[in-house]
């Protein structure tokens, strides 16, 4: 009577391996190994054109640590960061508010709000590029019929930065546009009128009702901008090369240039395993704050 | 009474600001177009509509340059990448959300670890281990790279968590196999999610663009992000042509936006509904 006792959300062996290995061979080969096999890499001075290296145990943290690049990229992360993610995040509220009721035309307003998102980054980076063109430019013209003098966008240290971060914003904007618009549709009407009964003005409605009810999904794109712009490396490479000057280097673009072009693989990894720390050190504060002021629904 | 929402002022101010962003959002496409149609000394000289289109650019470029066959490449590696994602996925969700093994909570957790993770901090022993297999440099290498999408798992996950359990049980007692169950009941009810997937995997694939340009050398290789990137810089030697090049990202980007016209729904639904936190 084998069958009968047999649980029904069991498997045997082979068929529970068939369901398993296909994504968790891939898994250990291309994501968890070579996440250990960066923080061991990190400790050696192996520079990838030789077979032989030797351990070196925290001489590329400690290299790393008194390089002034480094803590220029550190900072120009956390400016790129903050300087994609509140606007994108803050503007993508903004947005899902004014279309959430259904009314003429707001299909096509979120279809073009949305459409940066799904074409590559390197094309319409290279549009930019072309946009951003100190002398021919249009983002130039632009600023000369408001009467405003022009400027070196990426060509100049002072505005690359800000010239990396608008195109990064103008990509991402619809995305969390979308987000908020389902969050916005799943807040549960009764409180609205139960709010509205109490004599709620719209800006008490918004920070009482929808901004608590909204929250998890703020909570999730605030970790999820982050995790990208940490990760944001096309729009770089075709506007500025991280230059001028090393202006928008961030942290991945100096672990793209010390791997792939110094072929500092000690050195790279170190930023890597640096990067590694950063993403979950924010994640797990993130978690732990979101702990605090997150409401679930019920 | 401010209750009333449909005052004109607040209408007109509402429009005002969509448009004014969707004028902002939508201008380096339609910029990106009309300098893809003017002749070279017009997309200097500063007028804004191109005086006689210069359609010619467009088909030069989808005649006498490499950018078709980036696009055959890039069309190529992401149906496979989106067969292969969806495979692995669809498996692996099943058994994390209908089958009890040891370690499940385990194996889930470690998989959410990784979607938080720097995919670039495992370019450089990715690289090495490709180099080992000799498979740098080709598509093939490129493809088994990129196996799974954890985000895709996620998806999925999410999706299969809301298929009824008392469905599974049944099939289960009537004696069918998990992969029937997974075939015939859970496929059909979360079909909206597989499309999702399918979709957003297909984006991230055909747009990418560090790790391809990390492990390919040879142009024939280039997906069109690097075919593009190579193109502009090219055409860049005796003075940008910016309007080839701009035509050349126009042959690109015009279609995805054709495609995204007709499956808006599936990434609005996929982006918004399944993926947000639910406790």
């Amino acid at each position: 009577m084998k069958h009968k006792t047999h649980k029904l959300h069991s498997a045997d062996i082979g068929t529970l391996a068939l369901f398993i290995l296909p994504a968790l061979i891939p898994l250990i080969v291309f994501w968890i190994y070579p996440i250990l096999r960066s923080i061991w890499i990190s400790f050696t001075d192996w520079d990838f054109m030789t077979p032989d290296y030797s351990f070196v145990w925290l001489k590329n943290y400690r290299a790393l640590f008194r390089d002034s690049r480094f803590y220029a990229a550190l900072t120009n992360t956390l400016v790129f960061t903050l300087g994609t993610l509140i606007p994108s995040v803050a503007g993508g509220l903004g947005l899902a508010l004014l279309l959430r009721k259904n009314f003429r035309g707001n299909g096509i307003f979120k279809f073009i709000l949305f459409s940066p998102w799904i074409t590559p980054t390197v094309a319409i980076s290279i549009v930019w590029s072309w946009i951003y063109q100190p002398s021919d430019g249009i983002a130039n013209a632009v600023l000369s019929l408001f009467g405003l003098a022009p400027l070196k966008w990426i060509s100049s240290s002072q505005t690359a930065m800000l010239s990396v971060i608008i195109v990064t914003v103008w990509k991402s904007l619809g995305y969390a546009m979308i987000f908020y618009i389902s969050a916005l549709e799943k807040v549960p009407g009764e409180l609205y009128d139960a709010s509205a009964i109490d004599g709620a003005g719209s800006i008490n409605q918004f920070l009482s009702v929808t901004w608590p009810g909204i929250s998890p999904t703020t909570f999730f794109l605030i970790i999820i901008t982050m995790v990208n712009s940490l990760q944001a490396y096309d729009q770089i490479q075709i506007l500025t090369q991280g230059g001028p000057s090393g202006s928008t280097r961030t942290l991945l673009y100096m672990y793209y240039q010390l791997g792939f072009e110094e072929f500092n693989m000690g050195k790279a990894t170190a930023v890597a395993v640096v990067m590694i720390v950063l993403t979950g050190g924010l994640s797990l504060l993130q978690f732990v704050a979101g702990q605090k002021w997150v409401h679930y629904g019920e | 009474m401010n209750r009333n929402r449909t005052n004109p002022v607040g209408v007109v101010i509402k429009y005002v600001i969509l448009i004014a962003v969707s004028v902002f959002t939508a201008f380096p496409f339609v910029w990106m177009m009309f300098s893809a149609l003017k002749t070279k000394q017009e997309v200097m000289s500063g007028g804004f509509f191109p005086t006689n289109p210069q359609w010619g650019n467009l088909i030069s470029v989808l005649t006498a340059s490499p950018i078709p066959h980036y696009i055959a490449n890039s069309a190529l590696v992401s149906a496979a990448v989106i067969l292969l994602q969806i495979v692995t996925g669809a498996l692996m969700a099943y058994a994390i959300v209908f089958i009890n093994f040891r370690g499940r909570q385990a194996l889930f957790a470690i998989i959410m670890g990784t979607y938080m993770l720097p995919v670039a901090a495992t370019y450089i022993p990715s690289y090495i281990i490709l180099s080992d297999m000799k498979l740098l440099d080709s598509l093939t290498g490129l493809v088994i790279s990129s196996t799974i999408s954890i985000f895709g798992i996620f998806l999925l996950r999410q999706a299969f968590m809301q298929v009824p359990k008392g469905l599974v049980e049944a099939a289960r007692i009537d004696g069918a196999t998990h992969f029937r169950i997974l075939w015939e009941i859970v496929f059909p009810i979360t079909k909206s999610s597989f499309i999702t997937f399918g979709l957003m995997s297909f984006i991230s694939t055909y747009n990418n663009y560090m790790w391809p340009s990390l492990i390919t050398n040879s142009k024939d290789k280039y997906l069109v992000s690097q075919g593009l990137r190579s193109f502009f810089i090219e055409s860049g030697a005796y003075g940008t042509e910016w309007a080839l090049v701009m035509a050349a990202s126009a042959v690109i980007v015009v279609p995805l936006l054709v495609l995204f016209a007709f499956t808006q729904k599936w990434f609005i639904s996929g982006i918004g509904g399944d993926t947000g936190m639910k406790g």
